[in-house]
């Protein structure tokens, strides 16, 4: 390879030349990997890149018959009408308002569920109550809301209950001050189960010396879960927490869209709602619908942007770190 | 940790609330099958119906006559049959080829995957790209659009990047090409990581609506979600479309019930059985985390 070392002019040719050779080389040598990988690379291309690159239709004006990319530009028309719609602006506050909501209220269920499975003693239960936690978040929302509907309908379960006890039946369903708070209440119930097993996880790799040690000092088990078991946990915690932090565009539709009706329309259109309802329930501006699209993307990245960055300097590593975690 | 030691209050505390907390759960699934197994009448009379004094089949046996459900699930069915295969091919090739190391290009492909976790297109797009695939209204729209999951993917990646490199370098040495690796050494050695992400595909099918409901209109090819659906939600959204296909019949409380249950029903038998599966994969997928 520095055979040719001496003749000095001829130095960055030949480091080129090298390198394209050893490339070649690598390449050829690899061809296996690659052949195994194509199939996936052009499901990449077919199914992600090419919708991707669909999202210039934000800037055109769609004609069917010439398609996303023979239609004409129409510069930042969409989005001129998008920014001077009062109905586009109350569906991101509305997705802003239910999933910044669930940072904080359904965010520590599932920590709490923990930390009381960790003190439960009984092993036998212990096990039947996880099994019975974990598994509606298996269920699709479709049927979640029906069970829903049942249980808090006016003839339902817990209207019963009111009735029994002498009050007035409550409308859960179409209630609009109560939507939000119900979709809070049915992802609890259907996750939190299924979210305490890292935490759970988390918890059954302290340390048991800690706790013994805790002992002999004369802790409590209150002490000894504020001082021992919640620090422990906290790392989990908060890439927990960043990670929801990296959905606040995204999460919800399939709930939302199943949960709400009519008489809930004015807290229930999300900007994924909305993009749908203006796409497959009324006459479709597909150029408009991009638009909308482009701008939860956008959006949706400028959050998971800020979450890696929260990730890096609270933990030292990103979320999407992996490739050069597995290069080592 | 687990001396011996006397119950005290907080034991106490602690098993009351997670009994209270699982009896939440388990109460509206047990409502739910009372009420399937109940004539309208016992339902609207009983204040708590948990346990139906006279049980019927009378609601299962319109609801099957009803055939709607049927369809749902032979559509589901079928649309399994196509996604699952399409499903791990594209899942295992990936995580394969990318826990090797030491390839050109190894990293640039791992970040053209990563980009789609953090960047897509959206909804719009999607349908139109498919549209233009000319694959709307068939299932392979579904099954192909959700042809490969990349957190399913980084979870099986994460388990072949576990085991040890010696494997394929040996394996290497007496001359077996990539996919003798894959198919005899890697692939028997990760029962486990098959099993969990098998079982996480199965599931999102079976609770696949979303794609169907956008790229088929066709009503006999509804998969099962959508078909309790507008069982469920008819009477409460009469501007749905959905609605156009159902003939006059009303959905009593009982036959929406009776419907819940046959959608959950596979799900619920194996879940208790497959629990340590399913929790795997948060496991192997949280050692990066």
């Amino acid at each position: 390879m520095n055979k040719k070392n001496t003749l000095s002019h001829n130095l960055p040719q030949n480091i080129k030349k090298t390198y394209f050779q050893r490339l070649a080389q690598g390449i050829w040598k690899n061809r296996g990997i690659y052949m195994i990988l194509l199939p996936v690379l052009l499901w990449y291309i077919l199914f992600q890149y090419v919708p991707m690159a669909g999202l210039q239709l934000a800037f055109k004006d769609y004609k069917v018959n010439l398609g996303i990319w023979g239609s004409p530009w129409s510069g930042f028309k969409h989005f001129n009408r998008l920014f001077s719609n009062p109905r586009f602006f109350n569906s991101v506050l509305l997705t802003l308002r239910i999933n910044i909501g669930r940072l904080f209220i359904t965010f520590p269920f599932p920590i709490i569920l923990a930390l009381l499975l960790n003190e439960l003693r009984m092993n036998r239960y212990k096990r039947t109550l996880q099994t019975i936690f974990t598994f509606p978040n298996f269920l699709s929302w479709v049927v979640v809301t029906g069970i829903t509907i049942n249980v808090l309908s006016f003839d339902g379960l817990v209207n019963s209950l009111i009735r029994v006890f002498g009050g007035t039946p409550v409308s859960f369903i179409g209630n609009e001050s109560l939507f939000i708070p119900l979709v809070f209440a049915t992802e609890v119930w259907k996750s939190a189960g299924w979210g305490s097993i890292i935490y759970l996880a988390a918890m059954a790799g302290i340390d048991p010396g800690l706790y013994e040690a805790s002992d002999i000092d004369g802790a409590t088990r209150i002490q000894k879960i504020i001082y021992i078991t919640l620090p422990s946990i906290l790392p989990t915690v908060t890439v927990m927490f960043i990670l929801a932090t990296g959905n606040i565009m995204k999460k919800g539709f399939e709930q939302v869209f199943n949960l709400s009706n009519p008489a809930v329309r004015n807290v229930s259109e999300i900007l994924d709602v909305y993009i749908y309802n203006i796409t497959f329930r009324a006459v479709p501006n597909f150029g408009y619908s991009t638009a909308l699209s482009l701008f939860r993307s956008v959006v949706n990245l400028f959050f998971l942007v800020i979450a890696n960055a929260g990730s890096k300097w609270l933990t030292g590593s990103g979320l999407f770190g992996m490739e050069e975690n597995q290069n080592e | 940790m687990n001396k011996k030691r006397k119950i005290d209050k907080i034991d106490i505390i602690v098993f009351i609330v997670l009994t209270m907390w699982g009896l939440s759960i388990l109460i509206p699934f047990v409502n739910v099958l009372a009420v399937s197994f109940s004539t309208q009448k016992e339902y609207l009379e009983t204040p708590l119906l948990l346990w139906p004094k006279k049980p019927t089949l009378e609601n299962y046996a319109a609801l099957f006559r009803n055939g709607r459900i049927l369809i749902g699930y032979r559509t589901t069915l079928q649309l399994i049959g196509i996604s699952l295969p399409v499903n791990l091919f594209l899942t295992i090739c990936a995580a394969y080829g990318l826990s090797r190391k030491g390839y050109p290009g190894r990293k640039l492909i791992m970040k053209f995957v990563v980009f789609t976790m953090l960047f897509s297109g959206g909804i719009i797009p999607l349908y139109l790209t498919v549209r233009s695939y000319g694959l709307i209204g068939s299932l392979w729209s579904v099954a192909l659009s959700t042809g490969l999951n990349t957190f399913y993917m980084i979870i099986m990646l994460n388990f072949f990047s576990s085991l040890p490199d010696s494997l394929i370098e040996s394996a290497k040495l007496d001359g077996a090409g990539e996919y003798t690796i894959m198919f005899r050494i890697i692939l028997p050695l990760s029962k486990a990581v098959l099993a969990t992400v098998t079982l996480y595909y199965l599931v999102d099918r079976w609770n696949e609506w979303y794609h169907a409901m956008i790229m088929i209109r066709d009503t006999a090819k509804t998969p099962l979600q959508l078909i309790l659906r507008s069982i469920i939600l008819d009477s409460q959204l009469l501007d749905e479309v959905v609605t156009e296909s159902v003939d006059i019949f009303s959905f009593s409380d009982g036959l929406k019930m009776g419907s819940i249950v046959v959608v959950m029903l596979p799900v619920m038998c194996v879940f208790p059985f497959l629990q340590k599966h399913f929790v795997k994969g948060v496991l192997i997928g949280a050692i990066k985390a």
